[in-house]
């Protein structure tokens, strides 16, 4: 572990010195790159704690990559990070315009996927009323942007804030109830928030929707675009730290075991608590941009189908990871709509997915790639001879 | 001074009478045994110190604090620290996440900056690493430090538990039948292990325990349950002899034969 860490450093400033080598002088290209750059070092280290887990004895394989192979590594995920942040730029036309609004709901539905994998990958709770928490802090910033007139981002921080109220709302309810009785609850909390709340008129309006314009300064889908990208890094950034505090090893514990986590000295009661007002404030931002980048909110669009979806394409995914996450989540925003699909074949496409999931691969996409998160966290590609392979969110993945 | 004071302690189950009237207390630096045959009540005795369960009657004070109506993380905090029969850790997570898991009750920085990973909580995650590594070094486990806890053998992860309990910084110990599980050998040796804590860490320790050899040769004093009532206490070799902890674990014959 030591030395993996000792060697990183010199890794990062191979890939980073060597462009300033040559030209001499600071380009804005570089700067861009040293960003991307940093965000490689950040993954791979995530993907490594990740894949860390399941080496038994320290001593035995720690050797790790030579510092090529970490340049091979780093520069990969560089590319990647690169390649999502520039691809806008290279969107021109009318079909560029579509693709900008690809990529702006995906990113959304990356926001939502996180918020899901909070409560469900997490805390392991269950959520079949998520609609609720993102139809929220869309009427709300539809309502203060359109109704009150005041800026977005005031809006966009009331929606977080209101989504956070609404799924805490539902926290205290989870605190009594668990397994088949919470799915239940928190499937009619959602459906009751679509039928009554989301169609009192005076503040959704009702059948009609609520306008929702885009925000001064990002009004063209590529700026929305930019918008999207910056909330979903920030709010990826945030959920990494948190698993990696007390607050993400507490929620973990909870799940585990309540009784030994309160033995431990964590205040279960604050701490579910805390996972669901988390989970709603990425619902609340999400769905803030969900309204802007729709500038049309619909109380019909938080039905029990998109709820359904939420946690479909985090379990597909994989439960607890966030690579997972945001591979399942980007498949299930896209599929329909560059296929251009009828709502069977991806109702059809997500119970086949889900179903492989249940059956056969519990750790969904994620531990499918798991080779692959293992080699760009400095393993190997090949299957280490240990097999407890276990994720830190996944529950019981097999080996 | 008495560490931990429990007076007239009883619980009902409905009809069932788990606890009563137990009168137990355990001194500064003092190791003390419960024992007690299957069903007697000795981890429903922790649960109530823990604040799992409310007793029904009695109370009990920790340092003079009544503990009966607070939460179980603040007793906790008030350096009490709990293993469990079967192994309060989270297995499917590797174990010096479950030493950082363990450290949550003296991690300092807030509930806010955990989100944004601040200069701050940087900081404390790395000494909290550093203190988990130094007791796992301690304890022989640091081999082990990045196993998946449920991949371990049973042994060693009793041992992971009970370094999982010292890192919360405890003064006071209480122990679910820590040995079993383990072979006599192991017990022995375990059993010198806890007197060397105790030195070392000026500990004071309550434990439920089965394995007699361990209980005579480490406790300065034993409390016997049956059928949730205390039957005998006294010095470890008083309660091996006393003929009615003999009956209880052994049946009646042996008692008067």
């Amino acid at each position: 572990m030591t030395e993996r860490r000792l060697r990183r450093p010199s890794a990062r400033k191979a890939v980073s010195a060597d462009p300033e080598a040559v030209t001499g002088e600071v380009d804005p290209a570089d700067v861009v790159a040293e960003l991307a750059g940093d965000a490689a070092v950040e993954l791979s280290e995530e993907i490594e704690e990740f894949e860390g887990v399941d080496q038994v004895s320290a001593d035995a394989s720690e050797s790790g990559p030579s510092a090529g192979g970490w340049i091979a590594r780093r520069g990969l995920i560089a590319i990647m990070v690169l390649g999502v942040i520039a691809a806008p730029l290279f969107y021109r036309g009318d079909a560029g315009q579509t693709k900008l609004t690809w990529m702006a709901i995906g990113l959304i539905y990356i926001i939502f996927g996180l918020s899901i994998n909070v409560l469900v990958g997490y805390a392991g709770q269950i959520s079949l009323g998520h609609q609720a928490f993102v139809g929220v802090g869309a009427f709300t910033s539809a309502y203060i942007v359109s109704v009150s007139h005041a800026s977005f981002w005031v809006a966009f921080v009331l929606a977080g804030v209101s989504g956070a109220i609404s799924a805490a709302l539902l926290g205290f309810i989870a605190l009594r109830l668990k397994g088949l009785f919470l799915a239940l609850i928190t499937l009619a909390y959602g459906t009751v928030a679509q039928f009554t709340l989301f169609n009192v008129s005076s503040l959704t309006g009702g059948g009609a929707g609520a306008r929702a314009p885009r925000p001064a300064g990002f009004t063209s889908n590529m700026q929305f675009a930019y918008l999207c990208m910056a909330v979903t890094a920030a709010l990826l950034y945030i959920d990494w730290r948190m698993v990696r505090s007390k607050v993400g090893r507490a929620i973990f514990a909870i799940r585990e075991n309540e009784l030994s986590a309160a033995s431990f000295g964590i205040n279960i009661t604050a701490y579910k608590l805390l996972a669901f007002t988390v989970s709603g404030v990425f619902a609340g931002l999400g769905g803030s941009l969900f309204a802007h980048q729709q500038q049309l909110v619909q109380a019909s669009s938080f039905d029990f189908t998109f709820a359904l979806t939420l946690v479909l394409m985090v379990v597909v995914g994989g439960l607890g990871s966030r690579v997972g996450v945001l591979i399942g989540s980007t498949f299930f925003a896209l599929f329909p709509l560059i296929f251009n699909a009828i709502s069977l074949y991806t109702a059809l496409i997500g119970a086949v997915a889900l179903l492989l999931t249940l059956t056969r691969f519990q750790g969904g996409i994620a531990q499918q790639i798991a080779p692959i998160l293992r080699w760009f966290g400095g393993g190997s590609l090949r299957k280490q001879r240990r097999s407890h392979v276990m994720q830190p969110g996944g529950e019981g993945v097999r080996p | 001074m008495s560490v931990l004071d429990v007076t007239n302690l009883g619980i009902r189950f409905g009809g069932l009478e788990a606890l009563a009237e137990v009168n137990l207390s355990v001194r500064e630096w003092e190791i003390v045994g419960l024992i007690g045959p299957n069903g007697a009540g000795k981890t429903t005795f922790f649960n109530c110190v823990m604040g799992v369960y409310k007793p029904s009657t009695g109370s009990v004070s920790y340092r003079g604090t009544e503990l009966i109506g607070l939460p179980t993380h603040h007793r906790v905090t008030m350096g009490i620290g709990r293993t469990f029969q079967n192994i309060g850790l989270v297995k499917v997570l590797p174990v010096i996440e479950n030493m950082l898991i363990a450290q949550h009750a003296k991690t300092n920085y807030g509930v806010l900056s955990s989100f944004f990973g601040t200069p701050s909580v940087l900081e404390e995650e790395r000494t909290l690493r550093r203190n988990a590594l130094e007791i796992l070094d301690f304890m022989g486990l640091a081999p082990y430090r990045n196993a998946v806890v449920a991949s371990l053998p049973y042994g060693l992860q009793k041992l992971t538990e009970i370094a999982a309990v010292l890192a919360s910084d405890p003064e006071f110990l209480m122990l679910d039948e820590p040995t079993s599980g383990m072979s006599p050998e192991e017990a022995h040796a375990f059993g010198e292990l806890l007197v060397r804590l105790r030195k070392e860490l000026n500990l004071t320790v309550l434990m439920i325990e089965h394995h007699v050899p361990l209980v005579v040769a480490v406790c300065d004093y034993v409390y016997c349950l049956n059928f949730g009532r205390l039957l005998a206490e006294g010095k470890p070799d008083e309660i091996r002899r006393h003929p009615e902890v003999v009956a209880a674990y052994l049946g009646e014959e042996h008692a008067t034969a």
